[in-house]
């Protein structure tokens, strides 16, 4: 039983979520050999040889490639599968690209965005946008798998000392070009499609305060909004507003800062996956719906956790 | 609904078209017209001499809900209409009102003048107007109230002088909704006016179309009428909707053109009447049903103290004490049985436009026209009381206006008003549709009633034991007391009784609606659904029935000390 | 040029998804179903690329239960020409949806094929690369612009952290993402017209497509509840919980 790990990767560096791949490709058990494909990509080979747990790097250089164009790196992944039992994905945009078309190929199942392994075949994935788990068996000799990453705890980086082997292109399409990329999102999130939301209230006494959370919020790439309270003190404008009146959100993370949490400003973020809610006053109800708590003065707080987080 | 389809004319009134219609205006009203509900009422409809403007959001809405076809839903299809039964468009109508009754306004007026040209005007007035009217290209507004003529219009003094092939206006109208915005090219005022030679009071009285724009032969605009917004009112709510005070014929006249025939102005405007009655009846319990939704969703969150009710279930809030439990139920039976009541109006005269039986559509006629201040008047002032229980259930939060409870109350709190107070509406029900014609209808409904009660008979349900009991009493109450009345000379005691009258035939019919609505849930599939219905209908007859009794007695004890009073003493 | 549309009737996406009593799956007794959101996305492009003259024909496709008439109804409300409807009482899985459209668009011979990057009830993601791969077709997947050239196509995709743009020939496949247009409100007379409009009915044996599940469903549960919120003594813990703990940030 041997499970391909398809690196995640951009010529130059190996991403952490490989890291998580490979962890969850442990669990699967048997070994597990890493395959780099892209363009001028020695750097990651040899990064993922020194991933800890990995027994085989497998490295193709080929202009075909360079951009992980499904249409090519399928057919390519076809051609190895027969010698693995699982082949696994980062859930990125470019493992989810990638393995259905691999899996159509094979005449395999896919199975999506695994958030556990139970067993060699059998996996939990969340379905209904996580309001339920299902728990899925396959019965297909190759297993194609898209892994959430922030479900496995990376593996070390270090430590390994796989060999590199290098293998041949397969079949070019000539149905698809690459154009380019745009990559520097400079503008910041959306309020309500953010994945983060820094949120300020009352307790920001002034609306230049809130150039603080404009900072967290950049090293964040969150958006900023802010409660009722501080809209009608004039610190922010009406669009910043959050709650019953305002923007309903329900981001990944929503950290709320001087906001005592009144029930019109719960409606509209009580959805948010983690709540973090930094307030002095350790009786705010904020504290109620909050996963993480902090009672300090936010002054002191949020200049701390800005430093912290530029820290890294 | 399926009868109703199969009136000549309704073939396309299918249950997929039907159902397809009712979710594609359900996603309208909640992803366009609920969101600007709150807005709208924050930033209310503004005055300028230019003319008013509507709030952020409003025209483009309005834009998209022409263009969407909502306007013409039921209205006639030679002139672009889609012809869909009334039934159908109440249902529809209370999605525009729940989710925004200052928006779902404007397109009522609409429907109320285009019923009125469509049912009085002169072909050539109807080619000019209805096309762009039913489409929602224009929209209408009605001009009756004047600072001296509001629910008696014999006052109406507006003047209309002939002028050629037109008449010019002259005078001042109040409440005018929609009298001015910017939402749309052009607006079609139906003024009633005197001409100079008109007999007083009543009968005197003509109806015309006043358009802002006059129209050119070829149907582009033209110059501006002389018809203006002068001011809007300040409200208790509906905020985004304008009521304008309206001035016609400041300078030379405003351009008006004679629907029908002169001094038939009034018989025109109650020819429209019952349809806009029908609809702010639907007003009146869409708004509610939308404090309904609010409070529950509240009190399903909110928490307080332990509960005694569900103690097991994920959902520890409010909802499960008791008391929050009752307020709820008491808003949710009476919200279904106001709806029932609309739904049999809208049927009543679907069937009377179309049925193929003269006898079958007097009768229907009639029944429509019973059942048309019944659901004005109760509808509407039970409507009120449940956005205040609505406000109740929310308790302090509830007083706050960001949380929105309030809005609804203070939106509905003009329902039982226009289109008729709840006293003009029980004068109507116990003079003109009651007493007038001996009891008639009332003799109809009745029979209609005790073929329900027979039909409960045959139940096995736990809940018709209840329905048999409550409906036996609605019938012997609604029947004792229409024996009176309508033999009751004296003016006098009739006029006292009437809202009390107008009061009880609501719970009685409301009783007669649960009833049937225990009988359909004996016959549906789906259990879950049957047994909801059942609980809220055994609710209806519990706790709402009762309070038929106490206008029972209320008609009957005539306190005549009050009345008999000095003035000067109250 | 004909375009095929795949929609898929799905829980609403305003209803919160409860599990059911046995444990095997969700509960869609007595519960709103609509049109998934991704494909009222493909279905609106559809249409823009008719109105802009480069399409004759939009092809409403649904698979599943007879209901999922309903749902093509709505994409003919929307303004699609016709529509195809695979009915099966049996689960579709991916992998079975893919074949199932192959088979169709092997008889319609589509020059663009347009489905949701995911259906909102399983998630899964798939479908459109399956259909891409079954074909030999390119695959523009999570489309936020898409621009017609001839028999070429130039396709903005969403990638993490940003935009990727590639040119494919076509025929080609599309999967949309959120941000590639605002879908219309269906029109009146276009609802009142859509019941007028043809929609065959055929079979997965009539297709020859084996739609057996390749994946066994074990169970379905509710996902961990939240846990109880805990105060933090530092910025330093917190930004650790976050990191390790809540994986956030």
């Amino acid at each position: 039983m041997t499970t391909l790990v398809i690196a995640d990767h951009d010529n130059n560096e190996l991403k952490p979520s490989t890291l998580s791949v490979v962890s969850a490709a442990q669990k699967v058990g048997g070994d597990v050999v890493v395959l780099v494909a892209g363009q001028n990509c020695g750097a990651v080979a040899e990064s993922a040889a020194k991933v800890a747990g990995v027994s085989k790097v497998l490295q193709c250089d080929d202009a075909a490639y360079a951009n992980q164009l499904a249409e090519n790196m399928a057919p390519f992944i076809e051609g190895l599968a027969a010698d693995y039992s699982h082949i696994m994905f980062a859930n990125t945009a470019s493992g989810k690209n990638i393995m259905p078309r691999v899996a159509a190929k094979l005449d395999m199942a896919g199975i999506s965005d695994i958030t556990e392994v139970v067993g060699a075949d059998t996996y939990i994935r969340p379905i209904y946008a996580g309001n339920a788990m299902m728990t899925v068996q396959s019965g297909d000799s190759c297993q194609l798998i898209t892994v959430r990453t922030t479900a496995f705890d990376p593996v070390a980086a270090e430590g390994g000392s796989a060999s590199v082997e290098s293998v041949g292109a397969g079949s070019v399409s000539d149905k698809v070009s690459w154009i380019g990329q745009e990559l520097t999102k400079s503008d910041r999130p959306e309020l309500t499609s953010a994945s983060i939301v820094v949120s300020g209230g009352r307790g920001m006494q002034n609306g230049e305060n809130f150039a603080m959370l404009e900072a967290l919020a950049e090293k964040l790439n969150a958006a900023v909004g802010a409660s009722r309270a501080a809209v009608d003190a004039g610190f922010v404008p009406n669009d910043y507003q959050v709650g019953q009146t305002g923007k309903v959100v329900a981001p990944d993370l929503y950290i709320a800062i001087g906001i005592s949490g009144a029930i019109q400003h719960l409606a509209g973020m009580k959805d948010s996956k983690v709540i973090v809610a930094i307030n002095k006053d350790e009786e705010a109800p904020i504290f109620q719906v909050a996963d993480y708590g902090l009672v300090a003065d936010l002054f002191d707080a949020v200049p701390e956790l800005d430093a912290a987080l530029a820290a890294g | 609904m399926a009868d109703v389809a199969a009136l000549p004319g309704y073939e396309d009134a299918t249950p997929d078209i039907v159902s397809a219609i009712l979710e594609e205006a359900g996603k309208f009203a909640s992803e366009v017209l609920a969101p600007l509900n709150w807005d709208g009422d924050q930033l209310g409809a503004k005055w300028t001499a230019d003319g008013v403007t509507t709030p952020a959001g409003w025209k483009e809405a309005y834009q998209q809900f022409s263009e969407s076809g909502w306007n013409s839903l039921a209205f006639d299809p030679t002139y672009g209409g889609q012809g869909m039964p009334g039934l159908l468009s109440a249902a529809v109508q209370e999605m525009w009102h729940s989710s925004n009754m200052a928006f779902g306004l404007c397109p009522l007026l609409t429907q109320g003048a285009v019923y009125a040209i469509e049912s009085h005007a002169s072909d050539e007035l109807k080619q000019t107007y209805l096309e762009k009217m039913i489409a929602g290209t224009w929209t209408g507004t009605m001009n009756l109230t004047e600072p001296q003529a509001g629910s008696d219009l014999a006052a109406v003094r507006t003047s209309a002088e002939p002028a050629g092939d037109h008449y010019l206006i002259k005078g001042q109208k109040i409440y005018i909704t929609y009298g001015d915005h910017d939402m749309t090219e052009n607006t079609i005022h139906l003024v009633l006016a005197r001409t100079p030679d008109a007999p007083a009071g009543v009968k005197g009285i003509s109806l015309f179309i006043v358009p802002k724009f006059l129209v050119n032969a070829d149907g582009t605009l033209g110059e501006r009428n002389d018809a203006r917004c002068v001011s809007i009112e300040h409200k208790l709510g509906i905020h985004a909707s304008p009521t304008c005070v309206m001035s016609f014929g400041d300078n030379d006249g405003a351009i008006g053109y004679l629907v029908g025939e002169e001094n038939r102005g009034l018989m025109y405007m109650f020819t429209m009447m019952n349809e806009a009655r029908l609809a702010v009846g639907i007003e009146g319990y869409g708004i509610a049903e939308m404090a309904y939704q609010r409070a529950l969703a509240f009190a399903r969150d909110r928490k307080q103290g332990p509960v005694l009710l569900e103690k097991d279930s994920d959902v520890q809030g409010i909802v499960n004490h008791p008391d929050v439990r009752r307020m709820l139920m008491t808003m949710r039976s009476q919200i279904e049985a106001a709806r029932v009541m609309a739904y049999d109006c809208a049927a009543a005269f679907d069937f009377a436009a179309r049925h193929t039986d003269d006898e079958v559509r007097a009768r229907f006629q009639r029944r429509g026209e019973l059942l048309t201040p019944i659901v004005k008047g109760w509808s509407t002032e039970v409507g009120v009381d449940l956005c205040s229980l609505g406000v109740q259930i929310h308790g302090g939060m509830g007083f706050i206006e960001e949380t929105g409870a309030a809005q609804h109350l203070r939106d509905s709190r003009i329902t039982p008003i226009y289109e008729g107070t709840t006293g003009i509406q029980a004068n109507d029900l116990l003079g003109r549709k009651t007493q007038y014609d001996g009891g008639k209808a009332v003799d109809e409904l009745l029979e209609d009633m005790r073929a329900t009660h027979e039909a409960l008979a045959g139940s096995a349900n736990p809940v018709a034991a209840k329905a048999k009991a409550a409906l036996g009493d609605a019938i012997e109450m609604t029947a004792s007391v229409s024996q009176k009345l309508v033999a009751e000379k004296n003016p006098v005691l009739a006029a006292s009784a009437a809202t009390d009258y107008l009061m009880m035939m609501g719970f009685t019919t409301g009783s007669w609606a649960m009833a049937r609505i225990v009988l359909a849930a004996d016959n549906t599939e789906d259990r879950a659904f049957g047994n909801l219905q059942c609980a809220i209908a055994g609710f209806y007859f519990d706790k709402i029935a009762t309070h038929a009794k106490a206008h029972h007695l209320a008609i009957q004890n005539s306190a005549s000390e009050y009345y008999e009073l000095d003035q000067a003493l109250l | 040029m004909k375009i095929l549309v795949a929609v898929k009737r799905v829980l609403d996406y305003n209803v919160k998804a409860r599990v059911n009593a046995e444990g095997t799956g969700i509960d869609l007794a007595n519960v709103k179903m609509s049109m998934n959101p991704f494909d009222e996305i493909a279905v609106e492009e559809a249409l823009r690329i008719k109105e802009a003259g480069k399409a004759d024909e939009v092809i409403a496709v649904s698979m599943g239960v007879s209901q999922s008439q309903e749902t093509i109804r709505t994409a003919l409300a929307m303004g699609a020409d016709r529509g195809i409807l695979v009915e099966t009482e049996e689960e579709l899985q991916p992998l079975a949806v893919a074949k199932l459209l192959a088979a169709i668009a092997k008889r319609e011979e589509p020059g663009l094929v347009i489905v949701g990057k995911q259906a909102i009830d399983d998630d899964s993601n798939q479908t459109g690369q399956m259909f891409a791969a079954l074909m030999d077709w390119p695959q523009a997947t999570f489309a936020s612009e898409v621009e017609i050239n001839g028999d070429k196509m130039k396709v903005t995709r969403e990638v993490d952290g940003g935009l990727e743009s590639i040119d494919v020939a076509m025929p080609a496949l599309v999967t949309t993402d959120l941000r590639l247009n605002e879908p219309r409100y269906a029109k009146l007379p276009n609802i009142m017209k859509a019941k007028k409009k043809p929609l065959d009915t055929l079979t997965p044996a009539e297709l020859e497509v084996d739609i057996t599940s390749r994946l066994k469903v074990v169970k379905v549960e509710e996902p961990e509840q939240r846990k109880a919120g805990e105060i933090v003594g530092s910025v330093a813990d917190l930004v650790d919980k976050l990191k390790n703990e809540a994986k956030v940030i």
